[in-house]
């Protein structure tokens, strides 16, 4: 296809700018978010063995129920009766009570309730690992430690630069696309080859691109446009009598467990719950949301889709988020959250996500390495022999970023078994940024060459820290999901694979690169 | 012709960013008239309206570097701007 050569060469200097600005940023986006992909087995595989007694059966749910709520009133408001459990979701009973001077997000405690064998209520606010949920916000905002306030508007600018960044990488291939599609070229001209790999990547995963860059940019900044329009068209909520349902009815009790899920199989028969939340609404009537999965059918949170019910007759009476049972709207709308989330399809698309996640991550170091690369060509050109401080400054980075994400969030997964149930989110950030920060600057003291070659060892013993924790913590937290271990042995693998190779290249390869580590030697050829 | 250049990125980019945001509300309002919505946030025809903001914000910025110019970057999205809000303001859908 014929595109003019000046929009071409405009759109490839375009490409290169928005993205050496944002490709770090994307990188732990990307590697972060491929392993959300698994959040919930990595939380059984990180949480300890529950302090509480194994959940009671669901037939014995409303005795736990009047239990807590005789003990703890302040529960009756929210609470929640999960009908799965495991290490991830260890109590039959949660409610959540606002931290105080909270109010924003994550400003509650959840606290979860058993009942011991000899009939003892038993409550903790001992819950699933919180590991889990550091390498969600990593991915959320790309990596940055600041509060969510402040973290996602940074996040939404990136993903507008990530837009950017596609359809002037789709503009500069276009002319050439018949071409170059199929051609990886590997061999002496080191940048062909990598614009190659970038290209394949970068076409093959374009739809997936697309739906995360136009994604994120409305989960950074759906508060902003929700207001932009209340403000330019106004339309305030409905007053609260006409969203209001029938009339509290004191004579009626609510709903239990059991009948929820027999009124639920009844109408939704390929609707698995997950978890019945109780609740208050705004004028004092009782509710009840059912959250749960249909593995035929995307879901509008990350793991689960959610629906209402009649308090005492267990009619469903709210399907905008209920898979398999929404209109062609709120079908559309929740496929949006689903595209983002891969949670549509079961493991198959769950692996894939991560797999193309993986690949992003990949896709923005290559356009990193391909900066650096084109710099130096250009810089030789010029006759000059010592790289620019930019094109060192960003190989620097290229190499301590991306590895610093990597192996930071490796000892953190591992930190959370010696954690025990001491761990907290606060504890697991401290020790990723610990290493983040580490590697970082080991590569700024120590420049892209060597550091290159010592932190890809480094990294490859962090992605071993996480099998080899378990197998030192066995006695007092035996082994579960296994395939958590196997994964890190295999990116250990490869990390020392990639040790390997840069090793060789800093003495075999050409001397001018950023990646030789012979500085004095290239002086002396060229001059 | 002159031949397009990234060096006026900073006009073309600011007059998309912001200019495409009003323009990406003007897009959703439209779409919420033609659609008789009272509001955004609780419909999923609302949410929906939201979401088509990302969309036309975003390729709007990513294409205008296709300006000749910052300059013309501004006066044609504004012309575009104008035309859509008076539009709307014509069947009612601002607020008043």
């Amino acid at each position: 296809m014929k595109v003019r050569t000046d929009i071409v060469k405009m759109y490839k200097e375009i490409h290169g700018w928005v993205g050496i600005v944002s490709g770090l940023a994307l990188f732990i986006a990307f590697y972060a978010g491929a392993i959300t992909m698994f959040e919930e087995p990595l939380q059984r595989w990180a949480t300890p063995p529950a302090q509480l007694a194994p959940p009671v059966p669901l037939e014995r749910t409303q005795e736990l129920i009047d239990r807590v709520l005789a003990a703890h009133p302040e529960a009756a408001d929210d609470y929640q009766v999960h009908l799965q459990t495991g290490p991830e979701r260890p109590a039959r009973m949660t409610w959540e009570t606002d931290l105080p001077g909270g109010g924003g997000h994550h400003e509650h405690e959840i606290w979860y309730a058993a009942l011991s064998p000899d009939g003892a209520l038993q409550v903790t606010r001992q819950g699933p690992s919180p590991v889990a949920e550091l390498v969600d916000v990593l991915h959320q905002q790309v990596g940055l430690p600041f509060p969510h306030e402040v973290a996602m508007p940074i996040m939404g600018a990136v993903a507008l630069l990530y837009t950017i960044a596609i359809v002037s990488g789709l503009i500069v291939l276009l002319p050439s696309l018949v071409k170059d599609l199929f051609a990886v070229r590997i061999g002496r001209n080191v940048k062909r080859m990598w614009l190659d790999v970038h290209n394949v990547l970068g076409l093959f995963s374009l739809p997936f691109h697309l739906i995360m860059a136009l994604t994120a940019i409305i989960f950074a900044f759906h508060d902003q446009f929700y207001d932009a329009q209340g403000a330019a068209f106004g339309g305030a909520p409905p007053p609260e009598a006409a969203v209001a349902g029938p009339a509290p009815e004191a004579d009626r009790s609510v709903l239990g467990p059991m009948g929820v899920t027999a009124r639920l199989a009844e109408q939704a028969p390929g609707f698995q719950p997950v978890e019945i939340g109780y609740g208050v609404g705004r004028n004092g009537i009782p509710t009840v949301r059912v959250s749960g999965r249909d593995e035929r059918y995307g879901l509008r949170g990350p793991t689960l889709g959610f629906a209402e019910l009649d308090p005492y007759t267990g009619d469903l009476t709210g399907t905008d988020y209920m898979p398999g049972h929404q209109d062609g709207w709120s079908a559309t709308v929740t496929s949006f959250f689903a595209l983002h989330f891969g949670n549509f399809g079961g493991a198959p698309v769950r692996w894939s996500y991560f797999l193309l996640g993986i690949a992003g991550a990949f896709l923005f170091y290559t356009g990193n390495l391909l900066w650096i690369e084109s710099r130096r060509r250009r810089e030789r050109k010029a006759g000059a022999v010592q790289q620019t401080r930019s094109t060192k400054v960003l190989a620097v980075l290229t190499v301590g970023v991306p590895l610093g994400c990597v192996a930071g969030i490796s000892v953190t997964i591992a930190a959370a078994k010696p954690f025990g149930a001491s761990a907290t989110e606060g504890l697991h950030s401290v020790v990723y940024y610990a290493v983040f920060l580490a590697f970082t600057g080991w590569a700024l003291v120590r420049g892209a060459s060597r550091a290159g070659s010592e932190l890809l060892a480094a990294t490859a013993l962090a992605a071993l820290s996480v099998p080899a924790t378990t197998l030192l913590t066995m006695g007092l937290h035996p082994p579960v999901v296994p395939i958590v271990d196997f994964l890190s042995l295999i990116l250990a693998f490869a990390l020392l694979i990639m040790f390997r190779r840069t090793a060789l290249r800093a003495r075999g390869g050409p001397a001018d690169s950023v990646w030789a580590n012979t500085p004095q030697l290239a002086a002396t050829q060229q001059g | 012709m002159k031949p397009l250049s990234s060096k006026d990125w900073f006009g073309k980019a600011s007059a998309a960013l912001v200019l495409g945001f009003t323009l990406a509300l003007a897009v959703s309002g439209l779409f919420k008239a033609a659609m008789g919505l009272k509001d955004t946030y609780f419909s999923t025809p609302g949410q929906f309206s939201m979401w088509i903001m990302g969309p036309v914000w975003a390729f709007t910025l990513s294409l205008s570097f296709l300006f000749a110019s910052g300059r013309r970057a501004w006066v044609w999205l504004a012309l575009a701007n104008l035309v859509l809000w008076s539009l709307l303001w014509l069947i009612g859908g601002v607020a008043r």
